[in-house]
Parts: C-alpha cells; sequence; structure tokens
C-alpha cells in the first residue's frame, strides 16, 4: 500500500561516533610534586584524572585508555599494565575485595586498581639516588611509548598494517574521521625539558603526520617544546592557574574528542613560543648558529667551524664584526666600501641592535 | 498573524504532482495548498486514500516487464 | 546500532518525568543512557556541567560552542531536556538564562563514575563456587541456541521446515511475537510472518533484542511488572561482565520475577544445579553498547557457530546470479524475501536477484540498504579479497546500484506531516521565523517568493511566535 511513498526509507541512520583512544602520559617528577604539594598532592590529583578516565570511559563502550608514567629516570606504564606483571593482576583480582564492589561499574573499578598497584610499585622502588641525581622527567620517553601503543591498538582496531593507512592519512586531507580516534593527554608539571629537545620534536612530528593531538596540562613549570607539541599536532595547551580547579578543566576542556571539538571553541595559547634548543649544550636560544648543511642549531660557533652533527667545515665569514649601517651615498660614487657588511653579515639579522 | 495549517507536505515530481491535481479534481478533498510544481500540502487524514488511488493510477500507467529478468 | 536506539529512543520519550526521576535512581540506569542515548556533542554537555558548582549561563555555552554547530547544539540541548537530564530556566528579563543538570541525574552520574553509595545497581558477584563448565564460548553457544530459537520460530512461517537442533522458544515468547504483531497466528495454517517479522530479521541481533525487549516492556505492564523496574535492570545487565556468576539474592522480588523471561530470551543463563546465581550472556552485557562495541557480539556468534560454517556464504555476480553457501533455513529464509530462487543443493542454493523479487521485499518494507548491507556483511571471503585485491567493493557496483534504482522506481513521493505556515504580514516577520524554524531544525521546505514555509513540529515555534508578539 505505501509502495508510492519513500517517506519511511529517508530515515536517517545515526552513525555511531569512533571510539576513541585516549593515552595520558602523568608526569610524575617527585621534585615538581614536592613543590605542588601544598595546592595540589599527588594523590588529589591521581583521584580527579580517575574520575576523568572514568568519564572518558564512560562516553562510548568502546573507548580505551592508557596511562603512562613519565619519571624522573624512566618511562613507566601504569595502565595497562606490562604483561610480566599480568599474572600478580589477576591473582591480585581474586583476592582483593573491594573489586567485587557492586557500586561500582567494573570496568572502572579494574582500571583504578590496576593504575594505583602500579603506580605505588613506581613509588616504592624509586630510590633516593634516583631522586638526588636528576630534577627532570623522561618525557620524550613516556611520549615515544604512547605513540607506540597508539599505533599498536590502531593496527588491532582496524585489522590493516600501519603502512597502507598512514600513507593514507598523510594523503587525504579533508576524511571523515573512521577507525580509532586517538590523542595523547601530557598532565605535565616539570619546567625545564631541554635537554630532550630533539627526542621530543621528533615524537611531536611523528603525531602531527599520525593526527594524533597532544593536549598539554601544565600544572607547574613551564616547557617551550610541549607548547609547541601541541601547537603542532592541533592539540590544547592549559596553564592552570588553580590546580584545585583540576576535575573541572579536564572534563569541559581535555574530554571532548576529536569529534567533539569541531563542534567546539577550544581554548588555545594565544601566543606559542617557538625558540628551539641548540645542539651543543641544550640551551633554549632565540638567535643562534644553523648548519648551512643539516641545520644543526648552536648557540656559539662550535669549535673549528665544524658541525657537530654532519662535521661539515662552515665558514663563519666575519662573524663577530659590527654591523654597520652604512649611509645611503651620493649616486656619483661609484663604489660602495664593502669590507664592513659581507653577506653573512646581512643575511643574519642581529636582533637588539 | 501568521496562520498554521496542519497537514502532509508531499513531495514528488511535477508528473506525480499532476495525477493527484487530477485525483483532487474530482472531490476536491486532498489538497490543502498547491504550492508549487514538486510541492503540495495534503489533508492529513486522506493521506492513505491518495495513496491508495495513485498507486491504483501508476499500475496502469508502467508497464509491467519482467520478461527480461526470466530465462 | 541506529535502529535499535530509534526504537528505544521512542519508547524513553514517551515516558512521563516522573518515570525518568525514579530511573536516574540508579547509577548504572543513569551511565546506560548517557552512554547509549544521548548523541555526542549532548554527552561533551553533561560531563562539563557534572562537576560544575553553578549553574552554566547559557551565554557561556554560546561561547564555548562554534558558531557553526548552532544546529547540533541546539538538537542536543532539546534532546538532553527531553529526557530530563538538563533543565534549562524560562528566559526572563532580569537573569540570565541557565543550564544545569537535574539533580538527580548529576548525582547519579557521578556515583557511577566515582563508586560509592549503597545502591549496588552494577550487580553484585558471586562468590559461591562458580558452576563448572560454565565459559565464554559456552554462555554464547547458550545464547545462539536461544536466540536462533526465536528466529526460527518467526521465520518457519515462511514454509522452511525446522532445521537442525532447538526445541523453539517457549510460550511465553510465542505469545510475545504474537503481540508484537511479528507473527501472526493465520487463518488457514498456523502462523504467517508480519511485514514488522520481515524487518526484525533483517536487523542484527543487538537491535533485534532490543525491540523484542522493548515489546516485552510493553506487554510487562499487563503483567503487572512496573516498567521502571524493567528497565533498571535491564540497564543494569548491561553493565555486567560476560563470564561471571552474579548473585540474585540482591535482587528484588520483582526482578527475580523477570529472570525466567530473560532466559527464555538466552539474555541470563541459570545453571540447573545451583539457583542461587545467574550469568549474564552476550546478548545481556552488550544492551547498551553501541555499534563499534557491538563487533564483538556477532563476532562471539561467528566463533559459537564456527562449526556449521563460515562467516560469509554469498557470492552475488554482476548478473545478478547469487549463490549462498549455507544449509541454514534461517539464512535461506532470510534470503529468499528479496531473490528467486532456482535450484537448492544440499550445501548451497543458487538464485537471482530480480526486479519483482526486490519489489516484492520492498513492499514488505525492507529497505534496499537493509538488503545491501545484509549482502555484504554476509559476502563470502572469496568476494571480500578479490574486493581487497583490486580496491574495488565487495558487491559489484551494478547489482547495489540496481537494487537501488529498483526501490526508488516505486517512490515518486516524500511524504513529511507537519505544519504548513502562511499568510505573514510583512516580510521581516517571516524571515525571522524562517530563521528560526532553520535553526531548530524543523524546517522542511521554504518558499520566499509566497512567503510560506512547512515545519515539522510547531510547539518552539508558536511560542517564539507569541513572544515576538508581546514585545
Amino acid at each position: 500500500m505505501n509502495a508510492v511513498d519513500g517517506s519511511d526509507h529517508y530515515e536517517v541512520a545515526a552513525e555511531g561516533p569512533a571510539p576513541s583512544l585516549l593515552v595520558i602520559v602523568l608526569d610524575t617528577n617527585p621534585h615538581a610534586w614536592a613543590l605542588l604539594a601544598p595546592t595540589l598532592p599527588l594523590s588529589k590529583a591521581i583521584a580527579n584524572i580517575l574520575v576523568f578516565i572514568n568519564a572518558h570511559l564512560a562516553v562510548n563502550n568502546a573507548n580505551q585508555v592508557a596511562v603512562v608514567a613519565s619519571h624522573s629516570h624512566r618511562a613507566v606504564w601504569l595502565y595497562p599494565r606490562p604483561p610480566s606483571s599480568v599474572e600478580d593482576v589477576e591473582m591480585s583480582d581474586m583476592t582483593s575485595p573491594h573489586l567485587d564492589n557492586a557500586n561500582k561499574y567494573r570496568p572502572f573499578a579494574l582500571i583504578e586498581d590496576s593504575l594505583l598497584t602500579s603506580l605505588r610499585e613506581l613509588i616504592s622502588t624509586t630510590t633516593e639516588a634516583d631522586i638526588s641525581t636528576t630534577t627532570t622527567t623522561q618525557m620524550a620517553g613516556a611520549l615515544t611509548l604512547a605513540l607506540a601503543y597508539i599505533n599498536k591498538a590502531t593496527i588491532n582496531y582496524t585489522g590493516i598494517s600501519t603502512e597502507t593507512k598512514t600513507t593514507q592519512t598523510a594523503v587525504d586531507t579533508n576524511e571523515a574521521p573512521i577507525g580509532l580516534q586517538s590523542r595523547i593527554l601530557v598532565v605535565s608539571v616539570s619546567g625545564d625539558l631541554a635537554h630532550q629537545y630533539i627526542p621530543i620534536m621528533n615524537t611531536t612530528f611523528a603525531a602531527q603526520r599520525l593526527r594524533i593531538p597532544i593536549d598539554i596540562l601544565k600544572l607547574a613549570g613551564d616547557t617551550v617544546f610541549l607548547q609547541q607539541a601541541s601547537d603542532a599536532t592541533k592539540g590544547i595547551y592549559m596553564h592552570l592557574r588553580s590546580p584545585q580547579g583540576l576535575l573541572q578543566y579536564l572534563m569541559m576542556a581535555f574530554l571532548p574528542d576529536q569529534m567533539s571539538r569541531k563542534h567546539l571553541i577550544a581554548p588555545s595559547q594565544e601566543v606559542v613560543d617557538f625558540r628551539a634548543a641548540c645542539f651543543c649544550h641544550r640551551k633554549v636560544v632565540d638567535v643562534g648558529f644553523v648548519c648551512s648543511i643539516c641545520l644543526s642549531i648552536f648557540c656559539s660557533p662550535p669549535e673549528g667551524a665544524i658541525c657537530l652533527t654532519c662535521s661539515t667545515h662552515l665558514s663563519l665569514g666575519d662573524y663577530g664584526a659590527k654591523p654597520a649601517v652604512v649611509p645611503r651615498k651620493k649616486k656619483k660614487r661609484k663604489k660602495i666600501n664593502g669590507g664592513v657588511d659581507t653577506g653573512s653579515a646581512r643575511g643574519t639579522p642581529a636582533p637588539g641592535e | 498573524m501568521p496562520r498554521a495549517i496542519r497537514g502532509v507536505l508531499v513531495q514528488c515530481d511535477p508528473s506525480i504532482k499532476s495525477i493527484i491535481s487530477k485525483i483532487d479534481n474530482e472531490e476536491h478533498a486532498f489538497i490543502v495548498e498547491e504550492l508549487d510544481d514538486q510541492t503540495l500540502v495534503i489533508k492529513e487524514n486522506m493521506m492513505t486514500t491518495l495513496k491508495m488511488k495513485l498507486d491504483e493510477i501508476l499500475k496502469e500507467t508502467q508497464n509491467n516487464d519482467e520478461s527480461s529478468s526470466d530465462e | 546500532m541506529s535502529v535499535s536506539t530509534l526504537a528505544s529512543f521512542e519508547y524513553l520519550e514517551r515516558l512521563p518525568g516522573t518515570t525518568f526521576r525514579r530511573l536516574y535512581q540508579q547509577p548504572s540506569t543513569a551511565l546506560a543512557i548517557f552512554r547509549r542515548m544521548l548523541p555526542h556533542l549532548a554527552k561533551t554537555f553533561v560531563m562539563a556541567l557534572l562537576y560544575m558548582s553553578k549553574p552554566f549561563p547559557l551565554t557561556d555555552l554560546d561561547l564555548w560552542v562554534n558558531p557553526n554547530s548552532k544546529r547540533e547544539r541546539d538538537k542536543a540541548l532539546q534532546l538532553l531536556s527531553r529526557l530530563y537530564i538538563i533543565t534549562v530556566t524560562p528566559p526572563s528579563r532580569d537573569d540570565p538564562q541557565t543550564i544545569t543538570l537535574t539533580q538527580k541525574f548529576g548525582e547519579s552520574l557521578r556515583l557511577a563514575l566515582t563508586g560509592g553509595g549503597e545502591h549496588n545497581s552494577f550487580g553484585v558477584p558471586s562468590n559461591d563456587s562458580v558452576a563448572e563448565g560454565v565459559d565464554l564460548a559456552f554462555l554464547d553457544e547458550y545464547a545462539r541456541e536461544q536466540w536462533e530459537g526465536i528466529l526460527h520460530y518467526v521465520v518457519n512461517s515462511v514454509g522452511q521446515s525446522m532445521g537442525g537442533g532447538g526445541q523453539g522458544p517457549t510460550d511465553a515468547v510465542k505469545h510475545l511475537l504474537e503481540a508484537g504483531q511479528l507473527v501472526t497466528t493465520g487463518r488457514h495454517s498456523g502462523k504467517g510472518i508480519t511485514q514488522a517479522g520481515f524487518s526484525f530479521l533483517l536487523q542484527e541481533v543487538n537491535a533485534q533484542v532490543w525491540t523484542l525487549l522493548l515489546l516485552w516492556i510493553e506487554n510487562a505492564e499487563k503483567m503487572e511488572l512496573d516498567s521502571v523496574e524493567v528497565l533498571s535492570f535491564l540497564f543494569m545487565l548491561g553493565s555486567l561482565e560476560l563470564g561471571r556468576a552474579y548473585s540474585k539474592d540482591t535482587l528484588t522480588d520483582s526482578q527475580r520475577q523477570m529472570l525466567p523471561y530473560l532466559v527464555d530470551f538466552g539474555l541470563v543463563y541459570i545453571p540447573r544445579s545451583s539457583s542461587g546465581h545467574f550469568f549474564p550472556t552476550r546478548l545481556a552485557t552488550t544492551l547498551t553498547s553501541d555499534a563499534s562495541a557491538l563487533r564483538s557480539v556477532s563476532a562471539g556468534f561467528d566463533a559459537a557457530s564456527s562449526a556449521g560454517g563460515a562467516k560469509g556464504f554469498i557470492i552475488i555476480e554482476t548478473n545478478y546470479r547469487l549463490y549462498a553457501y549455507t544449509d541454514s533455513p534461517l539464512q535461506i529464509a532470510v534470503l529468499s524475501l528479496f531473490t528467486r530462487f532456482k535450484a537448492r543443493f544440499p550445501n548451497m542454493v543458487s538464485g537471482r536477484v530480480t526486479r519483482k523479487s526486490v519489489g516484492n521485499a520492498i513492499s514488505h518494507g525492507i529497505t534496499s540498504d537493509q538488503i545491501i548491507t545484509y549482502l555484504s556483511t554476509h559476502a563470502h571471503p572469496q568476494l571480500v579479497k578479490n574486493a581487497s585485491i583490486h580496491g574495488g567493493p565487495v558487491l559489484p557496483p551494478t547489482v547495489v546500484d540496481q537494487i537501488r534504482l529498483w526501490q526508488i522506481e516505486n517512490e515518486r513521493m516524500k511524504a513529511t506531516p507537519g505544519f504548513l505556515f502562511k499568510d505573514f504580514e510583512n516580510g521581516k516577520e517571516y524571515e525571522g521565523c524562517v530563521k528560526y524554524a532553520d535553526e531548530i531544525g524543523v524546517l522542511i521546505w521554504k518558499n520566499d517568493f509566497k512567503k510560506m514555509f512547512f515545519v515539522t513540529r510547531v510547539e518552539q515555534l508558536r511560542d517564539y511566535i507569541k513572544s515576538k508578539k508581546l514585545k
């Protein structure tokens, strides 16, 4: 009877959103947390992050989460736990009574339990020597672990090899998001990371190519390279002025995945610090020397004018000569005195002059 | 003051529309408003009757050439 | 996925506010509704509001949402308030409009995320010795058997002889299928399948389960079961873990009353030896999952039925010939809904997709997309392999296009019930109304020249016109 009428067939099928994978890189630098303790102790931050993880999992059944700790000497998986210790988890599964709590959604309870156990392990295995020898954190290592995990999860999800996947994502620009949507959230408390400049930038570019946004939540300190990482990967960068409000910031700014971010105006930093670190002393430099062959950056001319990366002999020209403002000469004069401004000095604008 | 009229919006080809107009011409029981070549508003309770009539007419006009699909 | 979401949606939206308030008392229900029923942007809003101490001004929300996504925003807000999840203060001159989560929903969802409280809504695992031999494979096999029994019963009316084992569903299920008009007790010879039954068959498992459960809930009221209790019990089942035993002791009386029905559906398994606990099957634990998570269901079923045959069995050629390597009466019956079969062999049937056969299916309410999806999900591995080598589609494009064309052929018009607005006093008034109607997503058709437009819903627009008149 209704054959003439096609209305029923035009029902638009609501396509379920793609599941997303959230990898949290938690900076567990003991020095930085000690400084933060009066305003936001680690325990409280972890509690907030756990609620955030649960919220992420609640959004979609197929959503996944992974947590890496970037500790003072190494980067460690907090969840999922490395395979070697998996047996332990299952054992404790049977015994720990709070896992059987009917008041908690079981997947949430499992993650919470595993994460807290590994975090405790990590803290108990940290020796005083570890703490005293360094004040920074293995951010680059943790980011690499995160990327590796995302890669593996993507292969698992789609069942195709990355080779084809990456070339596809690199080629077409306006694709509809399909498959697993991954992103990285870095909860950072440490300051200077200049000594890891190169590995961090490498992971950043890898993430950029794979279209994985790196979100940065800065609780303390300031890191130039994480700013650049979030900027290059179109992630969110936020510096919390009041760390007590951590959970609200997490829920509002960092929970939306790539799908919802299309509809939202993401908080972003107005000014990105694009400075780089030199290859010789790992110092953040405003103005430096760049090898013309391999583009390595140096804060001062390398010894013997030989590039430390590619060993090219570089000629520095008249470096150090004071650039002089040459007044425009009258036309009658045939030639101006070229002794002062050689090509190299003119090509490098000196700030502050 | 604008008026709101309840009805069913029908969007179709001009050919179908003219058939509907033809049906309506007999008793003026279907059409509320003719909007343009391809759209018109039909009384809600007459929709099923209209569909049946339309179906009948279409069956007459369409030639059911099924022989090609048999061997 | 979409089908079941739509069906369960419609049912929920019809419920009165008090029912919702009672439903939201259970954290598992709040979580399930949040996860399953809300569009993506709405989830984002809820989460942002969840730990907000003060009401959130609507103007701030506008700042947060991309101006191009105003329509999505309005849709999300509308749905949230229809499901009694948020309250929006009515517009007034003194205070700006604000939104807050309704108290009950907020509390329950927070409890669900953090754990705690004494609600026991995520099921109490049983610590008794677990019955032996109850593992994932067993549960999958059990659920599949029960569910296929029901499907067989529905298909059976087509006229195929019952194949395989299985004693068919219980009387209660049979009554339910009849009440839901999936099958009718025909005048001449027993049962007959109905249009609803046809499209029921072509749905995927999760959608089928929901269709049947919603039927059951509607009938539950007649059986003097409270629909709120039933719903929250189902949502609880959805949050349980597969392969674990759960204790029956903490269930309420009416929930215990429901268990036998759920056993009939294959959602729950109760070992004969010990009646103190029950096992949810995959059908139950995926109730509140969505499309992406549902792969596990079919995967689980395929694993269970792998003894019977491979996953894909249909080969379709560019000349519309179809070969199906199966001996399952269920699959053959489903195929015969849109195929004209010519020959049947012990392990395969062959036939042809014709204009008439597809037209027949369409007149039964089956859409061309349903047919195409069915064909491609059940395509033979050989077809899939060829497609991946050449990088083309799995099904021959000519056939796919033709099936679509066959459908469109008879669809000569599109009807949308709603309201026609006309007789506007001036262009400005008309434009304001059209713009508003477009923003709230109800505008179907407009003609600027004639100053008329057509909308699907009238309530909001009426309020808007009234408020304009007041000013």
